[in-house]
């Protein structure tokens, strides 16, 4: 076992025991295991929280995306812009939906999509551009939706990372048609599988996505069948009472990492946005950039910490995204993140004394 | 009206299991790995010595995914029995590809391979085979034919795991197999979620790159906590089945020779539904109900009339099987729950029914 695992929740979920346990025993008396009472309650949770008008629970987080891309009106052969430092799942789920992903920079500061890059790769069979919210603030949205509103771009965010980050007052996920959310294990709300939610305030594509999470007979869209199991809704419903809690315990834990990291050389650190004017950011991870990223993943493993490539390929360089124009060098604010950008562990069961290890660890590889 | 007094599934289904759940969710809680974890590995590896398998892939929903590592794209045909559950037709869809449905036989329900072979064409890739209620497939002649054509055969056993026809498991007929283990199934689970099933070692493999992290179905993988849930249920698999067979032969025995009302057909050794066809089925439905018996209507409509295929369906093809199914089969409560004195009531009233009809 190493002596600080990327991920751990042992702790927390002791303590929670009794109300997740109640939740199941619940859903055990309710007799229907997937889009049943529990996940209602759920939604209802989640609306709460989130301030969205409308949510619908589903399998994953990528079928979130999927279904959402699909109510939103993604015809087959429709292009969707993506960032190119994004995780593969992002890019998969625009192909998974019948798009075609085609990708832009992001910006050099908080990793979030960039606006000129979008106009510049938009072309005549664009039709949406998905922000993805990555690490601790969210995309800057606000270029996105200007260049979104003048080519007629419907923006879909995928708000995976994103539980809890706000832009201009609204939760992630709300800017434009939707959000697609992931519950899967390590998230800042994570179950003990997959489940994934989409969050919206059209009523139109609330109503597609839960007509398309079920095959009904008589309707007349054809299905992607995706429910969200009970048994997890329970798990999460458990968690999302002490939510707001974990993510104080995220913020002080990488507020102790910041501080014993920002003066290491050959380190940078990454700062959660200053919160004004409705922004607001989680610390989903913390990640640092470092010049060698393998090597300091390589160095904290021999330590006994283990710690993540985020993106260990841009999107544009991935072999089943090749495009002739797209190579080496046409994204480069992506491709210097993809090179540099190491995730530490992060994790409300992380103690004090694991950060100041992990430090030590980094400060240690980086002299 | 006395309220339901038999449901067709009750809500404890898993009543003698509910310690097996909360051990499940706890000990995968507190346990350092998650998705895709140990369990699920452990889970099948299990179904692989369960069934004699080359390999068996775990995951959350799987038929646009095996259709895809089939070699389906977009523009090729599949043939897809009738008389089912819209998912098959519905991957075909999402995948810009074309199902082609071929009728079924009148009686057992079963997709009829002389329809199969009319609808195979240049572009079919492949041959998708379901069994049925508690039928299975005639696979002898659907291998037949895929191997006449060159075409890949996908047997969905989804309802048929632990079925056998010809000293050969459900789901190793096929080029690949699928098994559901949604929780009304026999072997269900609280929850979602199946396994592909096949003897191509490198078929298996793009099964599983598929569902690996990072593959377009990362966001499908099997539930950790289920697989824990199976692996402790996995030895009352014999009892749940024997059950089920012991009722569906009672039921047969109590109906052998009622007018307007025929048992029904069995092949394969498995029970997932216990369907009878009845003249006037709407009427045994309202029977039943008034008497607090819950029935099912499994599929209401042939999927080449649902809404959401009509316009792929061959124009002037008919199927006329498929329609009389869709009108007269009934499902009976049919579960391992289900006591002696219950099964009885509902022998007694389908009798009563038929009787007075």
């Amino acid at each position: 076992m190493p002596t600080v695992p990327f991920f751990a929740q042992s702790g927390t979920f002791s303590q929670l025991w009794p109300i997740t346990r109640q939740h199941v025993a619940d859903v055990l008396d309710q007799g229907k295991f997937a889009d049943g009472r529990k996940v209602l309650e759920l939604e209802k949770a989640l609306t709460a929280y989130t301030g969205a008008k409308f949510v619908v629970g589903v399998n994953s987080g990528v079928d979130a995306l999927v279904l959402l891309l699909k109510a939103a009106g993604l015809r087959s052969g429709d292009e969707v812009v993506v960032p190119a430092f994004s995780p593969p799942e992002s890019a998969a789920a625009v192909v998974l939906a019948g798009g075609r992903p085609v990708f832009a920079d992001i910006e050099p500061e908080g990793y979030g999509i960039k606006a000129a890059s979008v106009e510049a790769v938009a072309g005549e069979r664009t039709r949406f551009v998905l922000p993805v919210h990555l690490f601790c603030r969210p995309a800057d949205l606000g270029g996105v939706a200007e260049v979104a509103a003048r080519l007629g771009l419907t923006v879909v965010e995928d708000a995976g990372w994103a539980l809890g980050m706000r832009w201009g007052g609204r939760h992630a996920g709300l800017l434009g048609a939707g959000g697609a959310l992931s519950f899967a294990p390590g998230r800042t709300l994570g179950a003990l599988g997959d489940a994934g939610a989409v969050i919206t305030n059209n009523p139109a594509v609330a109503e597609v996505v839960g007509a398309l999470r079920h095959q009904r007979s008589g309707y007349p869209v054809v299905g992607a069948p995706s429910r969200m199991s009970d048994v997890q809704a329970a798990v999460l419903l458990a968690g999302i009472g002490r939510l707001d809690s974990d993510i104080r315990r995220r913020a002080a834990l990488a507020r102790q990492y910041h501080r014993r990291l920002a003066d290491v050389p050959g380190v940078r650190v990454v700062a959660d946005p200053p919160r004004k004017g409705g922004l607001r950011g989680v610390f989903a991870r913390y990640v640092v950039e470092v010049a060698d990223r393998d090597g300091l993943v390589a160095g904290l493993a021999d330590a006994g910490v283990v710690a993540r490539v985020c993106v260990p390929v841009p999107a544009h360089l991935r072999p089943a995204h090749a495009h002739p124009l797209h190579g080496p060098g046409a994204f480069p604010n992506a491709e210097r993140a993809s090179r540099r950008v190491v995730a530490l562990p992060l994790y409300p069961d992380l103690t004090a004394a694991q950060v100041d290890r992990v430090c030590d660890v980094v400060a240690g590889w980086a002299a | 009206m006395g309220g339901v007094k038999i449901p067709y599934l009750p809500l404890d289904l898993f009543g003698e299991s509910r310690t097996a759940l909360l051990d499940a969710v706890r000990r995968v809680g507190m346990s350092p790995e998650l998705v895709p974890g140990p369990r699920t590995a452990a889970f099948e590896e299990a179904l692989r010595a369960d069934v004699g398998a080359v390999d068996v892939i775990a995951c959350g929903g799987g038929f646009p995914p095996v259709l895809r590592a089939l070699g389906v794209r977009a523009g090729d045909e599949v043939v897809v029995p009738a008389f089912g559950g819209a998912a098959l037709a519905s991957a075909c869809v999402h995948l810009d590809a074309v199902p082609v449905f071929a009728d079924v036989d009148p009686w057992t329900l079963v997709v009829d391979p002389v329809e199969v072979d009319k609808a195979v064409t240049g572009r079919t890739r492949v041959i998708a085979a379901a069994h049925v209620f508690a039928v299975m497939a005639d696979m002898p002649a659907l291998r037949r034919i895929a191997a006449d054509y060159e075409v890949r055969l996908l047997e969905d056993a989804s309802s048929a795991h632990g079925g056998v026809l010809g000293g050969r498991p459900a789901g190793t007929w096929g080029d690949v197999g699928m098994f559901s283990f949604a929780w009304s199934e026999v072997c269900g689970m609280p929850g979602e979620g199946g396994a592909v099933v096949t003897s191509d070692p490198g078929l298996g493999r793009a099964v599983r790159a598929l569902f690996a992290p990072g593959g377009p179905c990362a966001g499908s993988r099997f539930d950790e906590v289920m697989a824990a849930f199976q692996l402790h249920r996995m030895p009352l698999w014999p009892r749940l089945r024997d059950r089920r067979a012991r009722i569906a032969e009672y039921y047969t025995g109590r109906f052998s020779g009622l007018t307007g009302v025929r048992p029904a057909p069995s092949a394969g050794g498995f029970h997932a539904v216990y369907a009878v066809f009845a003249e006037r089925r709407d009427a045994l439905r309202e029977h039943l109900a008034t008497r607090g018996i819950g029935t099912h209507v499994h599929h209401p409509v042939p999927l080449p009339r649902h809404p959401a295929f009509v316009a792929l369906a061959t124009p002037g093809r008919d199927w006329p099987a498929a329609e009389r199914a869709t009108a007269h089969h009934l499902a009976l409560p049919l579960h391992h729950r289900l006591t002696d004195a219950q099964a009885e009531q509902v022998a007694d009233e389908v009798c009563r029914f038929a009787g007075r009809t």
